[in-house]
């Protein structure tokens, strides 16, 4: 006889947690005695802060039920009603994919960040601070909320980037400033319109009800939407911030910005646009995937043609949240939960990514793949380090048995049958995303050491074991794909079936013109 | 500090060759090596450590040349008898034919500690084989290699080469190959068959019984280099170089010969009454086949010789010591990484704290030696330079300028070989590299 599912005590403030423990961490941090002399302690202290944050994570993962598709873990507190702004959390299964990357991506990237940081109280209170309002930002079950999240980690970016950055540290965090600025303004207006334009009054997401505006009015705040997120993935043409602040932001804040902030990108496009408008999202889906295969081909093509690998890697993350859009303009149930695995996924590796060229960065000086050679030298060079840069290399180009492969072979599977010239496109992009790997890692990892140059520090376990987390995380969830799409897959099917429309539409054969 | 020799009062302008400052150390009975003492602490240390080796190689040589010889499986090459390793040298001991060096005469004291315990314990001697804990004679095989692949080097000085292929040598070998197969019809069948294979087998047997020869008395030298420096004897690289200068000729007209005992009895496939020598059919074809030419050998790099990266003529190889690439670490060549690890057991404890200084420390050490290694060999290469000179040409204090002209020629001519831009051969040498000591 089967059992009933336990209830589950409704235990208050589960979310809030995630956003406040590190805020509040954050504002420890700062106030350290002696900590700006003991960069290495108050490192320490923002591992521990945010190693914590990442338990509860694991923990509200723990009692999140997979089955029940809606918003759980609620949380409400009204906070102004006269303007609509309620303190309103909750998590289904798409928030919840992106609050585990975001909490452990934090962990990774504090853990990642040199024990030796100039000004570390601002450095990881920053960190932290983000991390929250990251949270925040996902689990916000309030327009207005989110927001006000969103738009919490613009300036402590733009401080991470400016001041522990690299030579164009000032242009990239002016430019990623302004770009992020943009975005925000668009989002807010965008906001306002569904609200203003549907007569509501309430910015909470169940009061919404944009589907009663006009297809017109839909398309406008949609496009609305999608240019605002698309500057935070982002898409083609408004990708230009996107390599200056990876290439000038040290490893740690490159690993935030690339595998969480990005995120933010893709979870507003689902979000807002596909949930909110789903009849003009159907409207929109061939351009959008069409848009998105264009992403991923530019970004794979401008990659292989770039000389320093920290560029190139950022480049490839372009071409790889280019399916994520493919993925999400099909809105067919697998690709759906293929989409949000390439979210997890594409974090992860490109968080490999980063922190590998860090430390090859670190040890050897330079980020050029002109001077690079020979790191695979067992004793002189850094063999651990490259290898563990082929294993990245290997797991972003999706060779099986990796979660990339896992994310993008669902991706492709989901999207082929609505729209199948985009999905040959970005297969063919990860064809390419193969072609400059193997430029970079034949560059980089092998031939010879230059005998009079190759005097490199050794790397200390401390550098090696992000790299071996991740990578055990990339294996883990290669050879055990549940894992990684078990929590969205509920909730990304009852995203598709209030939308029959999306389906009905991408699989005419309109849309296979 | 880099301390300059004194000139000879005759003085010739300055030379105008690339490496200058270097000739005219040499000139001044200086070595290409700088003279510090860091580099005599390095290249001691590193004759040391080399020492101890060597004096397994050669024993493992001769026994190889004198009684594995032709056998078809031969598993056991390196599991030295007692006989070989108790076997006095020559030239140091008590019971020396000749006492030139001071050494004992039997099997280094260290040497025969590392070959009971190694790293791993007491274990069998298979298990050791097995586990590479071992004295590594892969190296020394490979330098035979090298010497019998680049054959007629320094013709007509060098005659031992040419005799490989003389009529007497066949009929020799001939004698020594029935005997040693008699009994074994298959392989009785196969020389009929194959006697080409057959000879050059014991042509190959002929040059381990060479280099045996050669290192038999390397050995003791370096011993006694090393026991010299911790008496505080030498006061620089020159000091160095003058005593294997002086070694080179002490003992030159040494007999570079080829025995084999089967059975109890004695073959003389090369005999002693040949006239063969230890300089001219030994030392000096050593230098130029392992310190110069060698072969290209597998490293993280590939040579591609369909893009002439591989030279035509086997004169212009260049990938001995003096141009060897030594931080790709792990693979053969020269110097492989067997002699390196061989040589890391026996570093004294001077140098096993210098290199902790240094780089990676202990992580590195390999690396560290190789390249002190390489240093000590261009010492050893600078003495082969100035007894070739003092052999063929003229003191360095000759009041006539013409002779020291024609010493100055020779000096260029020498060091020109690394500046030749052929096949990479300018890149590829380490000259340039010793000069400094942040080389490491």
């Amino acid at each position: 006889m089967p059992h009933a599912p336990l209830p589950i005590p409704p235990i208050p403030s589960m979310l809030s947690v995630l956003i406040w423990a590190p805020i509040i961490g954050a504002a420890a941090i700062a106030f350290l005695p002696g900590g700006e002399n003991q960069p290495s302690r108050v490192r320490l202290g923002a591992a521990t802060i945010a190693f914590f944050t990442l338990l509860w994570n694991l923990f509200l993962l723990l009692k999140f039920d997979i089955t029940n598709p809606g918003m759980q873990l609620t949380e409400y507190l009204p906070w102004n009603e006269t303007l609509g702004l309620g303190y309103q959390l909750g998590a289904d299964g798409l928030s919840m994919v992106m609050l585990v990357l975001n909490s452990f991506l934090t962990w990774i990237a504090i853990y990642c960040s040199s024990k030796d940081t100039e000004r570390p109280r601002l450095f990881y209170s920053l960190i932290l601070f983000i991390s929250g309002g990251v949270a925040g930002a996902f689990a916000a079950q309030n327009l207005l909320l989110f927001f006000l999240f969103y738009e919490l980690e613009l300036i402590p970016f733009y401080l991470l980037i400016s001041i522990w950055g690299g030579e164009k540290r000032s242009y990239a965090a002016i430019k990623f400033l302004i770009y992020t600025a943009v975005s925000g303004a668009l989002i807010f207006a965008s906001f306002l319109g569904m609200v203003w334009l549907s007569g509501g009054t309430s910015f909470a997401y169940d009061t919404l009800t944009t589907q009663t505006l006009s297809t017109t009015l839909q398309i406008v705040l949609l496009s609305g939407i999608i240019v605002a997120f698309g500057i935070k993935i982002p898409l083609i043409p408004f990708h230009t911030w996107l390599p200056d602040a990876y290439v000038e932001a040290s490893a740690p804040i490159a690993i935030l910005l690339g595998g969480v902030l990005a995120k933010l990108g893709t979870y507003g496009i689902l979000r807002f646009g596909l949930q909110l408008f789903p009849e003009a999202w159907a409207i929109v889906a061939p351009s959008l995937a069409m848009w998105g295969a264009t992403s991923a081909m530019y970004g794979a093509v401008t990659a292989i043609a770039q000389k320093d690998i920290k560029r190139m890697v950022a480049y490839s993350s372009i071409g790889h949240m280019g399916y994520i859009l493919v993925a999400a303009a099909a809105a067919t149930p697998l690709a759906l939960v293929g989409g949000v695995a390439q979210m997890f996924s594409h974090g992860i590796i490109l968080a490999i990514l980063f922190h590998l060229v860090g430390v090859v960065e670190n040890k050897v000086g330079t980020r050029e793949l002109d001077k690079l050679n020979g790191l695979m030298s067992p004793i002189r060079g850094l063999p651990l380090i490259s290898a563990l840069l082929v294993l990245g290399g290997m797991a972003s180009a999706g060779i099986p048995g990796m979660t990339g492969f896992i994310a993008e072979f669902i991706v492709f599977q989901g999207s082929f049958s609505a729209f199948p010239i985009p999905t040959i496109l970005c297969i063919v992009a990860t064809g390419l995303t193969a072609v400059y790997f193997v430029i970079l890692l034949n560059r980089t990892c092998f031939g010879k050491l230059n005998n009079r140059l190759a005097y490199y520090p050794k790397v200390v376990w401390s550098e090696k074991m992000p790299a071996l987390i991740l990578t055990a995380v990339v294996i883990f969830l290669g050879v055990q794909p549940t894992w990684l799409v078990r929590w969205s897959e509920t909730s990304t099917t009852a995203m598709v079936a209030t939308i029959p429309s999306v389906e009905k539409i991408a699989s005419t054969p309109v849309a296979m013109k | 500090m880099v301390q300059t020799p004194d000139l000879p009062k005759t003085k010739l302008p300055p030379s105008t060759h690339e490496f200058a400052e270097v000739i005219h150390r040499l000139e001044a009975g200086g070595s290409m090596l700088p003279d510090t003492p860091e580099n005599l602490m390095q290249i001691i240390g590193l004759y040391k450590a080399y020492a101890v080796p060597m004096d397994f190689y050669w024993r493992d040589l001769l026994y190889i040349a004198e009684q594995v010889f032709l056998d078809p499986f031969p598993f056991f090459k390196f599991f030295i008898s007692q006989e070989y390793l108790d076997r006095e040298n020559h030239y140091a001991g008590d019971n020396a034919d000749l006492r030139i060096w001071r050494g004992i005469g039997s099997a280094h004291p260290e040497l025969l500690a590392f070959i009971e315990k190694g790293e791993t314990g007491k274990i069998p001697k298979l298990l050791h084989h097995l586990l590479h804990d071992r004295i590594n004679m892969e190296f020394a095989e490979e330098c035979m290699r090298s010497m019998l692949w680049h054959r007629k080097m320094y013709c007509p000085v060098n005659q031992f080469d040419p005799y490989l292929d003389s009529d007497e040598y066949k009929a020799n070998a001939d004698r020594a190959i029935k005997a040693y197969f008699q009994g074994n019809p298959v392989m009785q069948g196969l020389y009929k068959l194959f006697p080409d294979m057959f000879l050059e087998q014991c042509r190959q047997m002929s040059y381990y019984a060479n280099l045996g020869l050669f290192w038999e008395v390397m050995a003791p030298v370096f011993f006694e280099m090393s026991d010299i420096y911790d008496e505080g004897g030498f006061k620089g690289v020159p000091d160095a170089m003058d005593f294997l200068v002086n070694g080179i000729f002490a003992i030159a007209g040494r007999p570079i010969y080829h025995h084999v005992y089967i059975r109890g009895e004695c073959y003389e496939i090369i005999p002693k009454s040949k006239g063969f020598t230890w300089l001219y059919e030994a030392a000096l074809p050593y230098v130029e086949a392992v310190f110069y030419r060698t072969s290209p050998f597998r490293g993280t790099k590939s040579y591609n010789a369909q893009a002439a990266q591989v030279p035509d003529k086997q004169k212009d190889f260049h990938y001995g010591i003096l141009y060897a690439d030594v931080f790709p670490v792990g693979t053969a060549g020269i110097p492989p990484t067997l002699l390196m690890q061989d040589m890391l057991h026996f570093l004294p404890q001077y140098l096993v704290d210098y290199y902790k200084q240094y780089c990676r420390g202990e992580e590195d050490m390999l690396i560290q030696l190789g390249i002190s290694f390489q240093r000590s060999m261009y010492n050893v290469t600078s003495a082969v330079i100035q007894a070739l000179r003092t052999a063929l040409l003229y003191p360095l204090d000759d009041p006539n300028p013409k002779h020291l002209q024609a010493n100055r020629e020779f000096f260029e001519a020498q060091l020109s070989r690394f500046t030749r831009e052929e096949y990479g051969m300018r890149d590829a040498a380490r000259l340039s590299y010793v000069q400094s000591q942040d080389y490491r």
